[in-house]
């Protein structure tokens, strides 16, 4: 054989293992670790893998839940190329938008029937889409059936609880099922149910809140004052935290804290022992995220709720019923090598069919409500979290801004202190405004 | 004479050379991250450009010393130390003089009395938030029983709560320190002392006591470094809250490194704290090694 013909075939299996090399590329998917979640996306990934002319594999990486975000966004400043499709969610995509890629060009048709406007929004920031949203969260009253409909039905009850209303909050309420509830309701309910204000009631606490100091207490609490026509900021950009809505939302938390409606440790409750405390019979209700429905279903982890609850929207302010929204979405990392096989996997994860797959394999994608009702089979809380999300959900402005974890932390920091009762109310909001007015620039 | 010099620049040649190798490695792993530091310290840094290319000047030391949410936290953390470790020095020596006749005749029973000290601060934290749980706990179950009601991780007892748990977890290592301090003593001094009237008490307190004080400082030194820094259990027990209440100064520090995106701010109290320390680390090993001195 010449040297030539060697130099070519050389050459040819050389380009063929390139060109190989370039259409194998197979690309790595850091998503969040743990819960119908995994299951989920495992499902999707094993199928995306099989699809018989596919030929960039795609594979899972996880890290552990604590502290999750500190460790993608360490890895994502340093530019990681360990992932090439990475997490986010409505509250960071501001903080990790530098790092990732916009996917503005994923925008089809197809897509924009699969996910209504505001699933597309809470993965947006600046007018770039940066996620492919996968799962929602809204925020869901959590209550017990048994308690509630004696409650509506026993005359001494009522009475008790209208005394109650009036000798604690002089306010003259009748009882009500908590999908009627205005903010009043929600105070005067919980501490109808609890055993050192009324002997005779069935549970020790009315109430199981979440006050440690972490981001997630305040997105859930804020779901008060936005039912109270509050906001972070207003059209013109001006912080609108100083406001009556704020003050009275504060002061739903406070006054069932001090009153000893809420379980004393609540200062260090996060969504795990807010569960746990409701579902061990001994709290009449809670506020929590929709994710826990499917943990609090389980008989055999609760066998003393079994049957005995149900979930119904936040209770109504004066600007109505709102709830705080947010969804997990993913992305692409800036830094990857792989970005179109990245864009690849999440043009085909956009997809109608894989999305309704997802939402049946326990994701809970936010589709439109049609495909929602299509993957929820008999799973109520997909349902009202569809409905809730759309009629009833706020992102406060800014919300999805490069600040808005600093935000959320100065609140958190400020709003547990004013609950716990270390500082007052005038100067835990006058720290979280001074915060962000520094962080917005105003 | 001239061969004795040159057998000493032999010795001085190995000696560079067997020390070269450490000298890489603390450059590599010390030095480079600490000039780097100091760089960010004086950089406007941020997740978002991590070069730290725009110079600020003291400007992250002035934000760091003037916000009041450091200082609140520093005297958390110099509280908790100083508390933490008199507690666990105390029980350790009590443990120690009550322990050691019988470690000598069963030393296996040092093992089980260790055990808190394998487990991760992290974990600990974990294994107390179940175990101090109102409704699953069974610290508060078995408290109910008896028609006592604490509120372990309330406002009024977290503190002590906090404390304790790092008692519980750090006593058994002052404890193993100051026991082998101990046996370390030999027992014709024990002999002595006794045949000169000194027994019980006074044997204790004016011949043991004195000879375990260089090791004494040494533990009260590395408890009080350990415990000014804590961070583990805190965190996930109470998250630095309610409000500000339990947030020490390295979760202070965590918080605006990662939460905050004060990178710069976050980098520059840490300077301030490493040179604290340094400075804290001569004065105490000076009074330990003049202790120790003949």
């Amino acid at each position: 054989m010449s040297k030539l013909k060697l130099a070519v075939i050389g050459g040819a299996l050389a380009l063929s293992a390139l060109t190989a090399n370039a259409a194998l590329a197979d690309i790595t998917i850091l998503a969040w670790p743990g819960g119908p979640e995994e299951t989920a996306l495992r499902k999707i990934v094993d199928n995306y893998n099989a699809i018989e002319d596919n030929d960039s594999k795609a594979s899972l990486l996880f890290f552990s839940r604590d502290n999750f975000f500190d460790k993608m966004l360490a890895d994502a400043a340093a530019g990681s190329k360990e992932f090439d499709v990475m997490l986010t969610t409505t509250y960071s995509v501001g903080q990790y938008a530098s790092f990732m890629v916009p996917i503005d060009d994923l925008v089809t048709e197809e897509v924009k029937a699969t996910f209504p406007q505001s699933a597309l929004d809470s993965q947006s920031f600046e007018g770039h889409l940066y996620g492919i949203p996968t799962d929602l969260s809204v925020n869901f009253i959590y209550y017990r059936t048994d308690l509630f409909e004696q409650l509506m039905s026993d005359a001494a009850w009522q009475e008790k609880y209208t005394e109650i209303a009036n000798a604690e909050l002089g306010k003259d309420l009748e009882p009500k099922m908590p999908a009627d509830w205005t903010w009043d309701d929600f105070v005067a309910s919980a501490l109808f149910f609890t055993k050192s204000i009324n002997p005779d009631s069935p549970t020790r606490y009315g109430a199981a809140l979440q006050m440690k100091n972490i981001i997630f207490s305040v997105m859930i609490w804020q779901t008060s004052a936005a039912g109270y026509g509050g906001n972070w900021m207003d059209a013109d950009g001006n912080i609108t935290v100083d406001s009556d809505a704020y003050r009275q939302a504060l002061d739903i938390y406070k006054t069932i804290a001090e009153k000893g409606a809420t379980p004393g440790g609540s200062a260090s409750f996060e969504y795990s022992e807010a569960n746990g405390a409701f579902g061990t019979g001994q709290v009449a209700f809670t506020l929590q995220w929709s994710a826990a429905y499917s943990e609090l279903i389980d008989a055999e982890a609760y066998p003393q709720i079994e049957g005995k609850f149900d979930i119904t929207h936040p209770a109504a302010g004066p600007a109505g019923v709102k709830t705080h929204f947010h969804a997990l979405g993913l992305g692409v990392n800036k830094a990857s090598e792989k970005q179109d096989e990245a864009k690849k996997f999440l043009a085909y994860l956009a997809s109608e069919p894989v999305m309704t797959q997802y939402g049946k394999e326990g994701g809970k994608p936010p589709l439109s409500p049609a495909l929602t009702e299509a993957y929820a089979g008999g799973r109520p809380d997909v349902l009202k979290m569809g409905e809730y999300a759309s009629d009833y959900g706020v992102v406060m402005n800014g919300a999805t801004s490069s600040k808005a974890l600093a935000v959320y932390n100065v609140m958190a920091e400020n709003f547990t202190g004013y609950w716990s009762g270390t500082i007052d109310q005038d100067t835990a909001i006058a720290n979280v405004v001074a915060a962000m007015e520094e962080d917005f620039g105003k | 004479m001239a061969r004795k010099v040159s057998w000493e620049r032999q010795q001085r040649t190995d000696a560079r050379l067997l020390l070269s190798g450490l000298c890489l490695f603390l450059a590599i792993m010390l030095g480079f991250p600490t000039i780097a530091n100091l760089w960010y310290s004086f950089s406007d840094v941020s997740f978002q450009d991590l070069t730290g290319s725009g110079f600020v000047g003291i400007e992250n030391y002035v934000d760091a010393l003037t916000n009041p949410n450091m200082w609140s936290a520093l005297l958390f953390s110099l509280r908790f130390a100083v508390v933490a470790t008199v507690l666990q020095v105390v029980f350790a020596l009590v443990l120690v003089f009550v322990l050691h006749p019988l470690v000598q005749k069963r030393p296996w029973l040092i093992a089980p009395l260790m055990l808190p000290m394998m487990v991760s601060p992290a974990l600990m934290g974990m294994m107390y938030r179940l175990i101090l749980n109102e409704f699953i706990g069974p610290v508060p179950v078995y408290l109910d029983m008896l028609g006592i009601y604490v509120n372990f991780l309330g406002i009024e007892n977290v503190y002590a709560t906090l404390v304790g748990i790092e008692v519980l977890q750090w006593t058994p290592f002052a404890f193993l320190v100051l026991l082998t301090a101990r046996q370390s003593i030999l027992p014709e001094v024990e002999e002595a002392a006794v045949v000169d009237g000194a027994t019980g008490t006074k044997l204790n307190f004016l011949v043991i006591l004195p000879m375990l004080l260089p090791t004494l400082g040494i533990v009260t030194f590395i408890r009080f470094i350990d415990a000014f820094r804590v961070f583990d259990h805190i965190f996930v027990l109470t998250g630095g809250g309610p409000g500000n209440q339990t947030t020490s100064i390295s979760i202070y520090i965590y918080k605006l490194f990662f939460k905050e995106n004060e990178l710069g701010e976050a980098i520059a109290l840490s300077v301030i704290l490493l040179l604290a320390s340094l400075l804290l680390l001569q004065v105490g090993l000076r009074a330990v090694v003049r202790r120790t001195e003949p």
